[in-house]
């Protein structure tokens, strides 16, 4: 019986599927059950002034916890804003930027959308953004509003930032005897004190600076070094003072060993790590804060991260861009000019301690200090005072992907800092056209 | 006699739950992690039994998105997906096992060279094809591609080789089609096969994520793996929340094995007494 | 290949009676494969970067450069490396998964109790995702705490850093991966055996066969379509090898796992060249086919259709 009906379920596919694929093979062949489904928002139509307008808006950053939060902001918008719809779409980061990159290539991408400052750089360098015109900048930090403009055209607003200090566990320090770290300290300080901590026993570490890309930009402007030179057309990343900064980091790990070799960490991550109660010092990012504060079981502050010959902390933001061939530049620019730099939007985003709002006047922000643990939060304001900007070049990525490999090499000790260096200095020149 | 057997009987138990331990370890790990606090994740030693158990991650789980239309978005495209690369490639398989005809060497050896490119680089011409279809954003833009499962048909054409040639033509003496020796005797001699295909099979189109991801943008459509993915944030991932989440994902898979394992037998049967 | 299969004289032969079977499958073939294919084949002529819009105005004017991807690939030193890694891999990773999945797919064909459950306990791994292997392996194979490495201990071996060691990392990453298939391959295999007509057992056991000749007479030769089945498509899936080393090692230590389709992906959503990607899939395309196509020629030899 079964076989029967599965023969006559065959039978009508076969019929059905010839009688549209015969005749013309690949646009026609489309089976009747789905043809009729909306699709909605492919297709901008020429709305009438009285009908709102539907935009549609896609982003990571909200994915995992924040969904809510985004939506009262869209809510509030559409208050202030009854002209205009949102229609929000939010994608996990990991596939995030592979699945706006087929979009922007097969023509369907939506009306405006988030990137990270990675990503940004290459798709405003390839001309797939719309310079935002018309929306007002005024509120935004100008550090921030910078990052996102590429020869005097503003392509992406900073839609929130982030940036980077040092975490410590103020237990280990007591049981160590050591002073809590200040806003004055250097490397060296940070050295002697992690040395304290780790004596403190067998698995108990100092500190956990990451051997990469990322810690790599910040950590040789601490010693007034970079990755390329100041006109972005040479890569500089053999340089004498890149040399010290990172033979100070790799250290660490392979001298005295304040810092776990891999082989040491096993498969537990740094925040594991910290938040296991054996790492004295972490410098991560300040959206570590909930995380920490739900699950320590010990006191924790925070500090501006340390410099050597001078300060230099990390600046992390995201943007959000305009699809040049969205049919409501207009909404879309008040929509986005609203998301990032109207004071409501700052209130809900903090009301729910997501991400800083990237605004100029810290006043706005009072109410973030409020909120503790960490006790010092103003550490995370007067760490402002010091940004590094990654070095932003179109082949980004490729370049990150050249100095990881060769740090991770030096970190498990395989090759020297210097041979690393040097070998990454060729690599990034054979492979990466600057322009 | 009796001692050997027994010594054998010993020897198998022991070599079969040895596997079954080393499969099974990560997966209990999942179990008892699903189950932790987000403090207690990733202890040093392993904590395999939470020592204060809880149902948090569950309960972020169910709480996160409208389960029951996920699960039923996800079930109505598996079983459809299914049931039309059984069909599609049984069909294909008997033409290239059983029925002659010029070319079929090279058309095998086509749909074979289909399986040697990366999707990595088709995935965007195909976006392209679907858009241009007006797939994008109908069921049909992520069942449709089951018509044509190279692997599928491949094992089918491999399992239907091995039927006896004296099987089909005794049917065909005794007058039935080419349908019918197809659908009555090729198709049951080949249950076993046909039910591996099915968890295989169902199990490609559950878990699929990026193709779902490219093509379902209303959010009305969601499938689980889509729905599980919003539980990571970008910094941090939440690993008993995550493995909850994955446990959850593999309870259809298991009670299709296990339904599709009864086959198994049945296709002996059938295989019994036909021969 | 000529003559596998085959009814040698049977009426009902030829292309009219044939299609109606093929139709479905022709359909998809050219529509969801044989299309997005060949645009494949034309972007691996341009340097496209996969960003701008595909097949706009004058795409192929603007972005047209010839052979220079294929070129260019062919003369890269990374090239061959990432080619010898993933060989490394197919070498390491096909007889070891081979032998478990016949070995696995024997012990659960036994008319044993409690085989139902082995059955499915064998086929979690192929269910568990790769996040949750990945994550539960590294600490398997973590140097210092790890499981692996304190049992080797206990045996007087020290182990080696594994996925943290360039000379390891691919060792590691075939072991977890066999772990991961065997349950998938032995499943196939399994209803290979299953299918074996019974009628053939109960003949050799009236001649006094025993469960070695029994399996080395009738089980092995009569599984060798499906063995094959398993060969190739574990040599296509392996030169495609890509979600185990994206969780595990993403390339590292150093490159020693950097493979082709991982570098493929690469190129053509991180680095944004996709048209060298394209390039690259397809020398890789001409890789695979030149393997698959000498295994098909020489299955004749070791083949048992139609017994």
């Amino acid at each position: 019986m079964k076989q029967l009906i599965a023969l006559l379920l065959t039978l009508a596919m076969v019929f059905a599927l010839a009688a549209c694929g015969g005749t013309a093979p690949a646009p026609e062949a489309k089976p009747a059950e789905e043809a009729k489904a909306p699709a909605k928002a492919e297709t901008p139509s020429e709305a009438p002034a009285a009908e709102p307008v539907t935009i549609t808006y896609c982003n990571f950053n909200a994915n995992g916890g924040q969904e809510g939060t985004l939506d009262e902001m869209v809510a509030a918008f559409e208050k202030e804003h009854p002209e205009i719809k949102v229609q929000v779409e939010t994608i996990a980061y990991d596939d995030y930027f592979t699945q706006m990159q087929t979009r922007v290539a097969g023509g369907t991408a939506p009306d405006c959308y988030e990137l990270n400052i990675e990503n940004f750089a290459a798709y405003a360098n390839k001309g797939l953004l719309a310079e935002i015109t018309g929306a007002d900048t005024s509120a935004l930090n100008e550090t921030a509003l910078n990052a996102f403009n590429v020869g005097g055209k503003q392509f992406g607003l900073p839609e929130s930032f982030s940036n980077v200090i040092l975490i410590y566990n103020k237990d280990l320090f007591d049981a160590a005897g050591v002073a809590y770290p200040t806003a004055e300290w250097t490397q060296d300080d940070l050295q002697q004190a992690a040395e304290a901590i780790r004596a403190l026993g067998p698995d108990t570490f100092g500190i956990w600076q990451p051997i990469t890309y990322n810690e790599m930009f910040k950590v040789v402007a601490q010693y007034g070094g970079a990755l390329l030179n100041q006109d972005k057309t040479a890569f500089t990343i053999n340089s004498a003072e890149n040399l010290k900064a990172m033979q100070t980091l790799v250290d660490r790990v392979t001298v005295s060993n304040v810092q776990p070799t891999a082989e040491q960490a096993g498969a537990m991550g740094d925040w594991d790590w910290f938040m296991s109660g054996k790492l004295g010092m972490i410098p991560t990012g300040i959206w570590a804060f909930q995380t920490f504060t739900e699950n320590c079981e010990f006191d924790w502050d925070i500090v501006v991260e340390p410099g050597s010959t001078q300060k230099a902390t990390h600046f992390f933001s995201n943007c959000v861009v305009m699809n040049p061939e969205t049919q409501h530049a207009e909404a879309v620019a008040a929509w986005l000019a609203w998301l990032t730099g109207s004071t409501a939007s700052a209130d809900i985003r903090l009301a729910h301690g997501w991400d800083l709002p990237a605004l100029k006047d810290m006043d706005a922000l009072a109410a973030y200090l409020q909120v503790t643990p960490p006790e010092n939060k103003v550490a995370v304001f007067d760490s402002l005072n010091y940004l590094v900007m990654p070095p932003v070049i179109e082949d980004y990525a490729k370049m990150c992907d050249i100095i990881n490999e060769k740090l991770s090499a030096a970190a498990a000790g395989t090759m020297t800092v210097e041979d690393a260096l040097n070998a990454a200095q060729a690599e990034c020149e054979a492979q990466i056209k600057l322009g | 006699m009796i001692h050997k057997k027994r010594l054998g009987t010993a020897g198998y138990y022991t070599a079969a739950i040895v596997i079954a331990v080393l499969a099974m370890i990560p997966f209990l790990w999942m179990l008892s992690t699903s189950f932790k606090s987000r403090g207690a994740l990733m202890s040093v030693p392993i904590e395999w039994i939470p020592k204060e158990p809880t149902l948090k991650a569950y309960i972020k789980v169910f709480s996160k998105f409208p389960f029951l239309q996920t699960i039923g978005n996800s079930l109505f495209i598996s079983v459809i997906y299914t049931l039309i690369t059984l069909l599609s490639a049984s069909m294909a398989a008997f033409a290239f096992a059983k029925l002659r005809f010029s070319a079929a060497d090279l058309l095998l050896k086509v749909f074979l060279a289909t399986m040697m490119i990366p999707t990595q680089v088709t995935i965007i011409p195909l976006f392209v094809v679907m858009n241009k279809m007006n797939l994008i954003n109908t069921y049909g833009s992520v069942i449709l591609p089951s018509i044509f499962r190279p692997f599928a048909v491949f094992l089918l054409v491999q399992q239907m080789r091995t039927i006896p040639n004296d099987y089909l033509d005794a049917a065909s003496i005794d007058g039935a089609s080419v349908f019918q020796v197809y659908y009555k005797v090729a198709l049951p001699l080949c249950i076993p096969t046909l039910a591996t295909l099915s968890i295989t099979t169902f199990m490609e189109s559950w878990n699929d994520y990026l193709w779902p991801l490219l093509m379902l943008t209303d959010k009305a459509k969601m499938t689980l793996p889509i729905a599980l993915s919003t539980l990571n944030g970008q910094y941090a991932t939440e690993y008993n929340v995550l493995m909850a989440g994955a446990l959850i994902s593999m309870i259809p898979i298991i009670v299709i094995y296990c339904f599709a394992q009864k086959n198994f037998k049945n296709g002996i049967m059938a295989g019994g007494i036909k021969g | 290949m000529k003559g596998n299969g085959p009814g040698k004289n049977r009426g009902c032969g030829g292309l009219i009676t044939a299609s109606p079977f093929l139709v479905p499958s022709l359909i998809g073939l050219a529509i969801f494969y044989l299309a997005p294919m060949l645009i494949s084949v034309f972007i691996s002529l341009t340097d496209w970067n996969g960003l701008d819009r595909l097949f706009a105005d004058g795409f192929m004017r603007q972005h047209y450069i010839g052979l220079e991807n294929y070129r260019s690939i062919l003369t890269s030193d990374e090239f061959w490396k990432v080619l010898g890694n993933t060989l490394e891999y197919i070498v390491l990773y096909i007889p070891l998964m081979l032998l478990v999945s016949i070995s696995v797919a024997t012990l659960l064909s036994r008319q044993r109790k409690g085989v139902g459950v082995f059955r499915v306990l064998y086929y979690i791994p192929v269910l568990t995702s790769w996040v949750a292997a990945s994550l539960i392996w590294k600490t398997i194979l973590a140097p210092q705490f790890g499981a692996m490495n304190n049992i080797l201990a206990l045996f007087g071996i020290k182990g080696p850093g594994w996925l943290l060691d360039e000379k390891w990392a691919m060792p590691a990453i075939v072991l977890v991966s066999v772990w991961k298939d065997m349950g998938f391959f032995g499943l196939i295999l399994l209803s290979g055996i299953i299918g074996i007509n019974t009628s053939y057992y109960e003949a050799a056991a009236i001649d006094g066969a025993g469960p070695v000749t029994k399996f080395f007479r009738i089980t092995l030769p009569l599984l060798t379509p499906a063995i094959f089945y398993v060969m190739i498509v574990s040599l296509i899936n392996s030169f495609q090898l890509f979600p185990q080393i994206m969780i595990m090692t993403d390339g590292g230590p150093n490159g020693a796992t950097q493979v082709m389709v991982e570098r493929i992906y690469k190129y053509g959503f991180r680095y944004f060249q996709m048209g060298y990607a394209s390039a690259f899939s397809w020398i890789l395309f001409v890789i695979i086919m030149l393997c698959t196509a000498l295994q098909l020629r020489g299955q004749n030899r070791w083949v048992n259709y139609d017994s």
